[in-house]
């Protein structure tokens, strides 16, 4: 009795005029989409292979000594681009896509660092005076534009009914109303699902034939991730749908609520929500970072001339000189990163707010999914620091093998300076995993479902309840 | 008997529920995103007035006129609350040095705010009406015809004697007023809430672009309105005219701002034209240090500058900064002496000469590189940006958007303004160096007889442009919508007449 009343749900939505407009719009969206993706991602990719390729000279030129490779670091790490942009853009001109090093040189003292980590903290493309635009990617298209396109098709399928009178009618049969509103979800579903389905078969033909991007299994197997998740949020879309409708008498104002609740949701909870959540909390602003980064010199730069005042036995001075280079980076980087921690923190607080909206959550579901924006981002940092570790370990495993060498690292006289084999450098490469994607994910995955789950069950209660 | 028709859709509309949900939610929305930005405001304004303090204190630390380097900050608009355009997301502070001409891609930013939280996109209240009001636009027209010819009440309305035009324009006013209410009490709320905070000081030509942005929302909705009566009056069915309204809208609102960008912009900036223009600069650039050389060579006192052998005690730079993706190039060249050994002292006539040469072909070549400068840039960033919003305005969205900017002063003519106001200052700079002979004098680089006293040189300040050119420059925008009305209704009018009850 349910496929009955599928099947007549969607014979009935086939003819409509939504249908076909839903097919052309889906239709135009997945294609622009596709078509900017084959046009933009090789720009990218190059634009990474060659600044990767410009890190691995500079490594290679600076591996003919080992200390200067130990000042002057491991030169810039860049961030890899991920095949799946075409699925969440997710912000990225925001985001920094590049790590960079320093070290510290007095020129007073003649004394030059170690290499460290320095996280990024400039406002990147302040001269961009083009309007801001929302990428069309498959978050647009799928949670802004889909989720409206679902409320279309499910506001009146009760109300209409019941003000057609052809719901008395029906029910007058010997049909449980649950297997009415199943039947009529199952019936919505799947005619949006039908012009959905080719919308994203039509963008991924494109994208497969085009010999610029190349999609790897896993990509394959993360594109199976977001549609169905996108298939999930419809649903819910389609849920909310049957919910007011059975609730209301007239379709017209069933159609009012939903979109009222629409753009309160999808448009405005995720950003206006974050604007207000962040400011909660107030992080280390630019200028307290730079006076507390200055105090934090000019005290080790005291006590580095306080010692030299007293001791006068060179080769204590020498330990002194490459303990303090040396805590100084470490310091410098701590400070650094806490910078940067207490802004992640921030947005991470403002991002959790806003997942009581479904369209954010899928937002994030998908962006982490895709390989790209605020999750993505914070992996980079951690590749970035975690290879920091590892440069730091080859460092001194190198000047271990250096029987001439003093072994205090970070200063000229103490180190080796004979060259290393570039081969053995470790090299940075930033990698995106999908169990650490998926981690993250499942909560939101989880509170999504619950979202669908609370919303169908509301539509069957409202339903159940309702006169005819 | 037009009185009557209002009077009558004005009840209609008012009793429904759709007209109680469209004022909750616009004023909800607005209030909460009013209090969202006053606050953000306020933080930028703060962070505006430390920059401005600091700044100020470094220019009173200069001691030798050739020091003089100054920033000067960009103050946050407080109309960006309407529509926030560029204003938050251009540099905000620029150097202003005699030696260059400043220009928006030089300028930094100053400030606290976390560059992260940039991806969440900022909504101002502009946006909010672009959205809800469009929206609540058309839902109150979707069944303003076709609902009465489908329940036959129009066939009722018409055995009177009332003219079609009547019936439409009833309509339409009646409508508008209904939707009128939403819009003023939540701009009423919003500029209530602006007067209450103290950081904001609106003046009288505020109000005045503010009513300019209120009068350009008018006259959007009304757009809106008529699209949703077109579609009304050319479909028989309402469940048709829905369905139609709500596609147009999407389409109109949410699809083509986004699309057409995407789509057709081409990504590559004009390479060749940079390069080609960078070359040149660099050219005016070499003949400058040639000529430098030159003098230096036929200099009868040996020595090169900027120490010319002197024993002194101080600081000094001598920079070129380049930047080819922005076409920068300058030259820095500050010189500060705080102690002068004796037997230097003959030297300083000879130093004085010296800059007296080089500070005047400093900035002749400055001059010239910013005349080559200035059209390059226009083509290479500008242009394509306008084209960028000539092709949004295809939308009423965009037109909607681009003229409450203009009216906000936060369009990139407003932002522009400011660096047209730091290029002034600049040539005040220069103008004072000149009257006070700087160049020639020993003060230029040398503070060992007493610093330069900067308290006659005239402060940076920055007025916004008049109203009347915000008007000026909303004008196109605000007559293409009103002519888009005009036609609409026009056109609404013929198929009303003609068509058939």
């Amino acid at each position: 009795m349910i496929w009955h009343i599928a099947k007549r749900e969607l014979y009935d939505n086939l003819h409509s005029l939504r249908f076909a407009l839903t097919t052309i719009l889906l239709l135009g969206l997945m294609l622009t989409n596709a078509v900017v993706h084959i046009k933009e991602h090789p720009i990218r990719t190059q634009k990474y292979n060659a600044s990767v390729t410009e890190s691995l000279n500079v490594l290679r030129d600076r591996a003919n000594n080992l200390y200067e490779l130990a000042r002057e670091g491991p030169g810039l790490l860049h961030k890899k681009p991920s095949a799946l942009h075409f699925c969440a853009e997710g912000g990225e001109p925001f985001l920094s896509d590049v790590v960079g090093g320093a070290f510290l040189w007095s020129t007073s003292s003649g004394l030059k660092g170690f290499w460290r980590l320095d996280y990024p903290s400039a406002t990147p493309n302040l001269t961009n005076i083009r309007p801001n635009i929302t990428k069309v990617d498959w978050v647009f298209i799928i949670c802004y534009a889909l989720s409206l396109i679902a409320l279309l098709f499910t506001f009146d399928s009760i109300s209409g009914e019941r003000e057609h009178g052809t719901l008395r009618l029906m029910l007058a049969n010997p049909i449980p109303r649950h297997t009415v509103l199943i039947g009529k979800f199952l019936g919505a579903l799947i005619s949006i699902n039908i012009p959905f389905t080719l919308a994203v078969l039509m963008n991924l033909l494109v994208i497969s034939m085009s010999t610029a991007v190349q999609l790897d299994g896993t990509a394959w197997g993360r594109l199976g991730i977001i549609l169905f998740i996108a298939v999930l949020y419809i649903s819910l879309f389609l849920a909310l749908g049957l919910l007011v409708s059975a609730r209301v008498s007239q379709s017209a104002v069933s159609l009012v609520t939903l979109l009222l609740i629409w753009v309160t949701f999808v448009i405005f909870v995720p950003s206006t929500l974050a604007s207000i959540t962040g400011g909660f909390s107030s992080p280390m602003s630019r200028d307290e970072f730079r006076k507390r980064r200055d105090e934090l010199y000019s005290e080790r730069w005291k006590r580095y001339d306080d010692y030299l005042f007293e001791v006068f036995e060179p080769s204590k001075i020498i330990q002194f000189k490459g303990k303090h280079v040396t805590e100084e980076a470490a310091e410098q980087e701590r400070l650094s990163e806490e910078h940067l921690m207490q802004q992640v923190r921030q947005v991470k607080f403002a991002r959790a707010t806003t997942q009581i909206s479904p369209a954010a959550i899928s937002q994030h579901l998908f962006e982490s999914l895709a390989g790209t924006g605020f999750e993505r981002y914070l992996q980079f940092l951690e590749n970035t620091k975690s290879y920091a570790q590892q440069f730091r370990a080859f460092i001194i495993d190198a000047d271990r093998g250096d029987p001439e060498s003093l072994h205090i690292i970070g200063i000229r006289e103490g180190m080796s300076q004979k060259p290393v084999s570039s081969e053995a450098i470790p090299k940075f490469e930033d990698t995106l995993s999908l169990s650490k994607d998926f981690n993250t994910a499942a909560i939101e995955l989880l509170l999504l479902g619950m979202f669908f789950i609370v919303l169908l069950s509301g539509a069957y209660l409202a339903f159940v309840r309702v006169e005819v | 008997m037009l009185i009557t028709l209002i009077r009558r859709e004005i009840l209609d509309n008012l009793m429904t529920f759709r007209f109680a949900a469209a004022v909750f939610i616009t004023l909800l929305l607005v209030i909460a995103t009013t209090v969202v930005l006053i606050k953000d405001y306020e933080r930028r304004l703060a962070d505006y007035n430390t920059a401005v303090k600091t700044h100020h204190q470094q220019s009173l630390e200069k001691k030798t006129y050739s020091d003089g380097i100054f920033n000067v900050d960009r103050p946050p608009n407080p109309l960006s609350l309407f529509n926030v355009g560029l204003d938050k997301q251009l540099g905000n502070q620029v150097e202003v040095y005699h030696g260059f001409v400043p220009t928006l891609w030089d300028a930094q930013m100053h400030g606290s705010d976390n560059p992260i939280m940039n991806i969440f996109s900022s909504i101002d209240i502009v946006f909010i009406f672009e959205v809800v009001l469009s929206l609540l636009a058309l839902i109150f027209a979707y069944d303003a015809l076709a609902g009465e010819r489908e329940r036959g009440t129009l066939r009722l309305v018409l055995t009177h004697a009332v003219s079609r035009g009547y019936i439409l324009l009833a309509k339409y006013v009646s409508a508008m007023m209904c939707l009128l209410v939403p819009l003023l009490i939540s701009m009423l709320l919003a500029v209530m809430l602006l007067t209450t905070s103290t950081s904001f000081s609106l003046n009288a030509d505020d109000f005045l672009r503010i009513a300019g942005i209120i009068f350009t929302s008018i006259v959007y909705l009304s757009v809106f309105y008529l699209i949703g009566m077109l579609i009304s009056a050319m479909t028989r069915r309402t469940a048709t005219a829905l369905m139609l309204s709500m596609f147009v809208w999407g389409f109109l609102v949410l699809v083509y701002p986004n699309v057409i960008l995407a789509a057709l912009t081409p990504h590559d900036t004009p390479e060749t034209r940079t390069a080609s223009t960078f070359s040149q600069i660099e050219q005016l650039w070499e003949e400058f240090d040639r000529e430098h050389k030159q003098y230096l060579k036929n200099d009868a006192v040996p020595g090169e500058s900027p120490g010319f052998n002197m024993g002194w005690v101080g600081s000094s730079t001598r920079r070129f900064t380049k930047n080819a993706a922005t076409l920068k190039y300058s030259y820095q060249n500050t010189f500060r002496i705080e102690k002068l050994n004796e037997r230097s002292e003959p030297k300083v006539p000879h130093v004085q000469s010296y800059y007296q040469f080089l500070v005047p072909l400093t900035l002749n070549t400055a001059n010239q590189t910013w005349l080559l400068r200035k059209p390059a840039l226009e083509e290479i960033f500008v242009k394509p940006a306008l084209v960028d919003r000539i092709l949004l305005k295809l939308s009423p969205v965009g037109m909607y958007d681009a003229a409450t900017q203009a009216w906000a002063g936060t369009d990139l003519f407003g932002i522009e303004d400011f660096f047209s106001a730091a290029q002034r200052y600049r040539q005040t700079v220069i103008d004072y160096f000149y009257d006070k002979k700087a160049f020639a004098s020993r003060q230029w680089f040398a503070a060992d007889k007493g610093a330069v006293d900067w308290s006659t040189l005239p402060q940076f300040f920055f007025q916004k442009s008049d109203v009347g050119i915000n008007a000026k420059r909303a004008l196109p925008d605000v007559s293409l919508l009103l002519t888009i009305n005009v036609v609409l209704f026009v056109v609404i009018f013929l198929i009303f007449v003609k068509s058939e009850v």
